[in-house]
C-alpha cells in the first residue's frame, strides 16, 4: 500500500535562554547583558511513513517530544530540517480543550473552529445538531463560552474535529478525556473512521489504546524513534521503559 | 545539519486522484472563504454584542470626540470657516487608523488558539481583525458625503473617487502595520503599551485638532512623514475644499503606503511560520 504521510529527517530544537527577556523594556534595559542559550533539541532526524488505512501509535514519556511531533506533522509548527510529506488532508485534534472565543456562543465556535479544521460553512451547518448532540451540548448551543466548564468546552472540540476529518487524522491522548460515557462515544467513532479506510496517528500513554487501536507502534525517546513494533511490543518495552525510571539508552540523547 | 529550513508539502493531493486536484483547489477556497466570512462576522458580534444598537453605540466614541473638540477649539480656529467639517474628517479617519492598529496588533495574540489547532494561514487572522474599523469608516464615508450634500458643499465624483484612494491609501498603511506587529508582539509583550503612546502622540503629530498651515512650513515636511498625516490632508482637500492635491503628493502617499505594506508583508513572511510557537 502506498505511504499517505511520510516524515523524512525531522528535526526540531528549541533555544532556552537562560534569562527570559520578553517585553521591549527588558531588551532595552538589558541590552548590553549578554544571554546564553541552551538548545533543547526536541526531535532528531525523525524519520518514518505511515500507509493509507493505517492505525499507527505513538509513545513516550513527558518531553519525549511526541506532541512536537504531532504538530509538526499537522502543519502548525515548522521543522528545523526534513521534511513531512502529506499526500491527503489532515485533520489535528489536538489542544481542543483550551482556546475558544468566550464571547461567542457554541454555534458560532463550532463554525470558527470548523472552518479551521476545513469544512466548508454549508458542511458545518448540515452537521450543526449532529455536533451538539455527540457533545451532548444541545440545550447550551445558545449558551456562551465563557459559561461553559472546561469539560464541555473540551466536548465540544473533539465533537466538531471528529466530523471535520477528510482523511489522515492525528490525535494526542484525545481518548482520554471526558466522562466514561463520552470516552466511549470517542473511541466508538475512531472506529468507525478507521473502518472507513480513514489514516491515524495516535499519541496516548495508555496502554490499552495503543495496543488495541493501532495496528502498529513507535516508541519516542530523547526526541528519536527508539523502537517500531507492534502496539503490544512498544507497549511493553514503554513500561520496562518507565518502571526503570529512566530514558532509553538506544536513544544517545540526555535524558528528556 | 544542513542548514536548510524544512519543509511542510501537501502536494493538492495530486498523487492521490490527480484528475481532482482542480475541485480539490476550488474546495480549499470555499473553506477559506468561510473561515474569512465567520472571523468578520463573530468579530463584528463579539464587539457589537450583534446588534445594530451596539454598532451606533460604537460610532458614538469619534463623535463624542467631535463635539468635545468642536465645541472648544472652533472658537480657536473660528477663522477658519471649514473648521468642523476638516475636523470630523480628521477625526474618523484618524479613528480608523487607531482602531485598525491597535486591533491588528493584538491579533494573532487573541486568535492564537485557531493557530495551534491547525494549519491555518496566518494572515487571514491579521486582515479580518481590521474588519471591524473599515466597516466603521464605509459608515463614516457615507455619512460625511449625504453630509456635504445636505451642506450644499456635493463632492465631486472625482473627490470621491480620490478619497477612495486615499482611504484604501490608509488601509494598506494599516494592514501593513498589523502585519508586522502582530507577529512581533508574540515576541514582544508590552508592544501594545509603547503602541499606545505612540497613538497618544500621534493624535497630536497629525494635523487633526488644528490646521495644518498653522505651523511654518518648514515643518511640514517633518509632519508628512507620519502615515495619517497625508491621508488626512488629501482626503480633506477632496472632500470639503474640492481640490484635488498635485501628482507629486499623490505619488508620495502612494509610495508611503506601499512601504509600510511591504514592510509588514516582509517582516511578517519572515516570522509567522514560526507564529504558533511563541503563543
Amino acid at each position: 500500500m502506498s505511504s499517505v504521510i511520510e516524515v523524512h529527517g525531522v528535526s526540531k530544537a528549541f533555544r532556552i535562554p537562560s534569562v527570559r527577556r520578553e517585553t521591549v523594556r527588558e531588551h532595552f534595559l538589558h541590552a548590553l547583558q549578554p544571554r546564553r542559550f541552551e538548545r533543547l533539541q526536541v526531535l532528531d532526524r525523525v524519520t518514518f511513513e505511515v500507509r493509507r488505512g493505517e492505525g499507527v501509535g505513538i509513545m513516550g514519556r513527558n518531553g519525549s517530544g511526541k506532541s512536537t511531533l504531532l504538530k509538526i506533522m499537522s502543519g502548525v509548527y515548522r521543522p528545523d530540517e526534513g521534511a513531512v510529506i502529506a499526500r491527503a488532508p489532515v485533520t489535528p485534534i489536538l489542544e481542543l480543550g483550551v482556546g475558544w472565543n468566550a464571547e461567542l456562543d457554541a454555534v458560532d465556535n463550532i463554525l470558527l473552529i470548523g472552518t479551521v479544521m476545513g469544512l466548508r460553512l454549508a458542511e458545518i451547518r448540515a452537521q450543526m445538531d449532529e455536533i451538539l448532540a455527540f457533545a451532548e451540548l444541545e440545550r447550551f448551543a445558545n449558551l456562551k463560552l465563557k459559561h461553559y466548564s472546561s469539560g464541555m468546552a473540551e466536548r465540544l472540540g473533539y465533537s466538531v474535529a471528529f466530523k471535520a476529518v477528510t482523511d489522515i487524522l492525528i490525535l494526542d491522548e484525545v481518548l482520554a478525556v471526558g466522562d466514561a460515557g463520552f470516552r466511549a462515544r470517542c473511541e466508538q467513532r475512531y472506529l468507525e473512521l478507521r473502518g472507513q479506510g480513514h489514516t491515524a496517528i495516535v499519541v496516548s500513554h495508555n496502554p490499552r489504546i495503543i495496543s488495541t487501536f493501532c495496528d502498529r507502534a513507535m516508541l519516542i525517546d530523547a526526541g528519536r524513534i527508539v523502537m517500531e513494533g507492534s502496539g503490544t511490543e512498544v507497549v511493553e518495552r514503554y513500561s520496562t521503559m518507565l518502571a526503570q525510571g529512566r530514558h532509553d539508552p538506544a536513544a544517545g540523547g540526555p535524558p528528556a | 545539519m544542513n542548514g536548510n529550513p524544512g519543509s511542510y508539502l501537501m502536494p493538492a493531493a495530486a498523487d492521490v486522484a490527480p484528475t481532482r486536484t482542480t475541485a480539490l483547489g476550488a474546495r480549499a477556497w470555499r473553506v477559506r472563504a468561510g473561515l474569512i466570512w465567520t472571523l468578520v462576522r463573530t468579530d463584528f458580534k463579539a464587539r457589537y454584542h450583534g446588534t445594530l444598537g451596539g454598532f451606533v453605540w460604537a460610532l458614538g466614541k469619534p463623535l463624542t470626540m467631535f463635539v468635545v473638540l468642536m465645541a472648544v477649539f472652533s472658537f480657536l480656529f473660528a477663522q477658519k470657516p471649514t473648521y468642523k467639517l476638516d475636523l470630523i474628517v480628521g477625526l474618523f479617519l484618524w479613528d480608523f487608523f487607531a482602531d485598525g492598529t491597535k486591533t491588528g496588533l493584538m491579533s494573532l495574540a487573541a486568535k492564537g488558539y485557531l493557530l495551534t489547532k491547525a494549519r491555518v494561514p496566518p494572515w487571514i487572522l491579521v486582515v479580518t481583525s481590521v474588519s471591524n474599523a473599515l466597516i466603521t469608516l464605509i459608515v463614516f464615508s457615507v455619512v460625511i458625503t449625504v453630509f456635504l450634500l445636505a451642506a450644499g458643499r456635493p463632492p465631486s465624483p472625482a473627490a470621491l473617487v480620490a478619497f477612495a484612494g486615499y482611504a484604501c491609501a490608509l488601509l494598506a498603511i494599516v494592514i501593513g502595520f498589523s502585519l508586522a506587529s502582530s507577529v512581533l508582539f508574540l515576541r514582544y509583550h508590552d508592544l501594545n503599551q509603547v503602541w499606545d503612546v505612540v497613538v497618544s502622540a500621534g493624535f497630536f503629530l497629525a494635523p487633526i485638532i488644528y490646521p495644518l498651515d498653522i505651523l511654518p512650513e518648514r515643518f511640514h515636511f517633518y509632519l508628512y512623514i507620519w502615515p495619517p498625516t497625508p491621508v488626512i490632508e488629501f482626503s480633506r482637500s477632496a472632500l470639503v475644499r474640492g481640490i484635488l492635491p498635485t501628482p507629486t503628493g499623490h505619488l508620495y502617499l502612494a509610495f508611503d503606503a506601499a512601504v509600510c505594506l511591504a514592510a509588514g508583508i516582509l517582516i511578517f513572511v519572515r516570522l509567522s511560520p514560526r507564529a504558533a510557537e511563541y503563543i
